[in-house]
């Protein structure tokens, strides 16, 4: 049995039609390059129909007038190129009306338009004209001219014209949103870029003895907000939180060059405000859209926790000090506006207190009856998490915004003794529920507490506290049993020591867990004032299914010696 | 780093006296122990001191021990005092407030002396 080398539609018109039809949608389904299928497709019609030329026109979607344009054709004249308005001449009239057009006799029909033929000495005899049908209606039109044998077409012409012409409008429309959809990614993979250069700017949260740390949400992709910090001479950190006005691409490139500015500037260690003073006249020297810039600029040494800031346009800042809050209103008006600004320095002890600075992205936040939250706002939303460390009360902060709905991008920064940054496990440790393992839990807290730089009472306090309550899971929880187990898990959140004892005996009623009065000349009972005695605050959580409790003693810890950080 | 002092009770009679040495880290493992040689001193009638000085912890068993001893003393009239009380237990006495409680001396010399 012999095959042909490649099975091409039958030369015979109209006969085969079927397995024409199949072979060509299957082209056009699997074509990896439309153009190069379009034109095997054109130039079997051409075969297929038996006719002296083939054409294929499409409407143009560019800008600028409407117009049907010739992209492919097949025949003795090439009229690529050629541009039809809407309505013109048979292809435009199929397009219009999204029919099929059959000419008999095109000398006689005025439907034709017949500049084509005259400029190539092609006289066109009869033609069919099949519309390129899509849901969103025709996207152009195939044509045919002049049957091989003299005939003039038919209406079984156009018919099978419009078959053929269906698959081609199938297969070009989905290149043509295969096209759109790859140029959205190709967009979506150069903003993705852009943001990540801009997000690259930002330095990388420090930790171990760092007293600066910030956070930045973007409302869009791009943001206008921006945060830095920088070492400086003689151990000082430098900072600095920006916020470029207006959103979007133009204000991100802003922030990208406001940021570098800033950042040169403060490395060259001029004082707060002069840095504001020449940030300004450099940013108002460059191109003037409208567009400022508001800043927080300032160092911190780490040593004496002496803090300097200077403001343009920016909020004001907090600095909490044991659970009050002072709010520093610094001046000067946002860069970019007028040359040849003044701004005022603020200098502050901060000791063991945490300065937060935000851009107007969080006091704009709207509180539940739909009012900007303002600085009082945002100072009760950071009041909420008091004793933590900075960087975790920056992201509840963010959270709680986030949870009222940020409208604009939202910076927020803290600066604090570099013990306060600290936080993470200190010890874990499960021992049996045998009295004769306390010695060596002991021995192992005292070593984890005094690493932190837990001063020495308070250490053996905090292990008295420990030791007590492993001792009533023992005595209590597990009755003597030492077959049962006992986590501890200390954990440090900033100035708060957080200690977890979790046992499997049976649920203690918490209600039964009251501290009796210290003082009282009796012989046992009073493990639990001892532990109520050295923590700031404890409480007793109990396990499903009535086994398992967890104790939590909490200790505030800030104040004390505060040790080297070797995170 | 110091070694850990093991821990141990010790009772003995010096003249008329009961003196219960105690070291360590006295919890809830063997507070039993240092409890026992108390009442056990407290038993011969004599005055007892107990010695404090080498107890490098003490949790609340071990004060209950204490206790104990002390009320038992109340009972029958006997002398009953702490001795050299080390760091440690102090500061576990003053934080049960029972620092004010007991009778506390320097040695058991100054403790028995007549006054």
């Amino acid at each position: 049995m012999s095959m042909s080398p490649a099975s091409l539609p039958s030369p015979v018109r109209g006969s085969g039609s079927l397995a024409f039809l199949a072979e060509l949608s299957q082209a056009l389904a699997l074509s990896l390059d439309l153009d190069v299928t379009l034109q095997q497709t054109v130039d079997r019609v051409l075969d297929f129909m038996q006719a002296e030329a083939a054409s294929l026109f499409l409407v143009d979607e560019g800008s600028g007038a409407p117009a049907i344009e010739c992209r492919i054709c097949a025949g003795p004249i090439d009229v690529r190129g050629l541009r039809l308005a809407p309505g013109q001449g048979v292809v435009g009239r199929a397009v219009a009306e999204n029919r099929i057009q059959i000419v008999a006799d095109a000398a006689s029909d005025p439907r034709v338009w017949r500049d084509v033929d005259r400029s190539g000495g092609f006289v066109t005899r009869s033609l069919a004209c099949a519309p390129l049908a899509t849901a969103a209606g025709p996207i152009g039109a195939l044509e045919i001219i002049n049957r091989l044998d003299g005939q003039p077409f038919c209406s079984d012409d156009g018919e099978l014209l419009g078959v053929i012409a269906a698959p081609a409008a199938l297969a070009i429309n989905n290149a043509r949103m295969a096209g759109r959809l790859l140029e959205q990614q190709r967009l979506k993979r150069e903003f993705e870029l852009a943001r990540r250069l801009q997000r690259s700017l930002l330095p990388r949260r420090r930790r171990g003895g760092y007293p600066v740390v910030a956070v930045n949400r973007p409302a869009h992709e791009m943001s206008g907000d921006f945060y830095d910090h920088f070492e400086l001479a003689g151990g000082r950190i430098g900072f600095v939180a920006g916020d470029v006005s207006g959103k979007g691409m133009d204000a991100a490139l802003l922030m990208v060059r406001a940021a570098s500015l800033l950042r040169w500037i403060g490395k060259e260690g001029a004082s707060p405000a002069t840095w504001l003073e020449r940030a300004n006249d450099e940013l108002c020297a460059g191109p003037r859209d409208g567009r400022f810039v508001c800043a927080l600029v300032g160092w911190c040494d780490p040593a004496t926790m002496q803090v300097v800031f200077a403001a343009a346009g920016f909020p004001p800042v907090l600095v909490e000090r044991e659970g009050r809050f002072d709010e520093y209103r610094a001046g000067g008006p946002p860069l970019g506006i007028a040359a040849g600004a003044a701004f005022d320095e603020t200098r502050l002890d901060l000791g063991t207190g945490t300065l937060f600075a935000f851009s107007d992205g969080a006091t704009d936040v709207r509180d539940h009856g739909g009012a900007p939250l303002g600085v009082a706002g945002v100072r009760e939303l950071l009041a909420r998490g008091g004793g933590r460390a900075p960087a975790a009360r920056l992201r509840t902060l963010l959270a709680a915004l986030r949870r009222r709905g940020l409208v604009d991008d939202t910076t927020l920064l803290a600066v604090a003794p570099p013990g306060a940054q600290a936080g993470g496990m200190v010890l874990e440790r499960w021992i049996t529920a045998d009295a004769a393992n306390l010695r060596a839990l002991r021995g192992a807290l005292r070593t984890a507490l005094d690493a932190i730089g837990v001063d020495a009472a308070l250490c053996e306090r905090l292990v008295l506290a420990v030791d007590e309550a492993c001792a009533n899971i023992i005595r209590h929880g597990y009755g003597g049993d030492p077959r049962g187990g006992i986590g501890l898990k200390v954990r440090r959140d900033g100035a708060l020591l957080v200690i977890e004892l979790a046992d499997q005996a049976p649920c203690a009623d918490p209600a039964d867990l009251r501290p009796r009065p210290l003082g009282e000349c009796r012989q046992g009972g009073f493990g639990l004032a001892l532990i109520d005695a050295v923590v700031d605050d404890w409480r007793l959580e109990n396990g499903p299914g009535g086994r398992g409790n967890r104790l939590i003693l909490e200790k505030r810890i800030a104040g004390h010696r505060q040790a080297e950080e070797n995170e | 780093m110091m070694a850990a002092i093991p821990n141990g009770v010790i009772a003995e009679t010096v003249g008329s006296r009961g003196v219960v040495r105690v070291r360590g880290e006295v919890d809830l493992s063997w507070s039993q122990e240092v409890r026992r040689a108390i009442l056990d001193a407290l038993a011969s009638g004599h005055p007892v001191a107990v010695d404090l000085s080498a107890v490098d912890y003490i949790d609340s068993s071990g004060i209950a021990a204490l206790v104990e001893g002390l009320q038992r003393a109340r009972e029958r009239r006997q002398p009953f005092v702490l001795v050299a009380v080390s760091a440690p237990v102090r500061a576990v006495l003053e934080l049960a407030r029972l620092d004010g409680v007991f009778t506390l001396a320097a040695s058991a010399d100054e403790a028995f002396a007549a006054p």
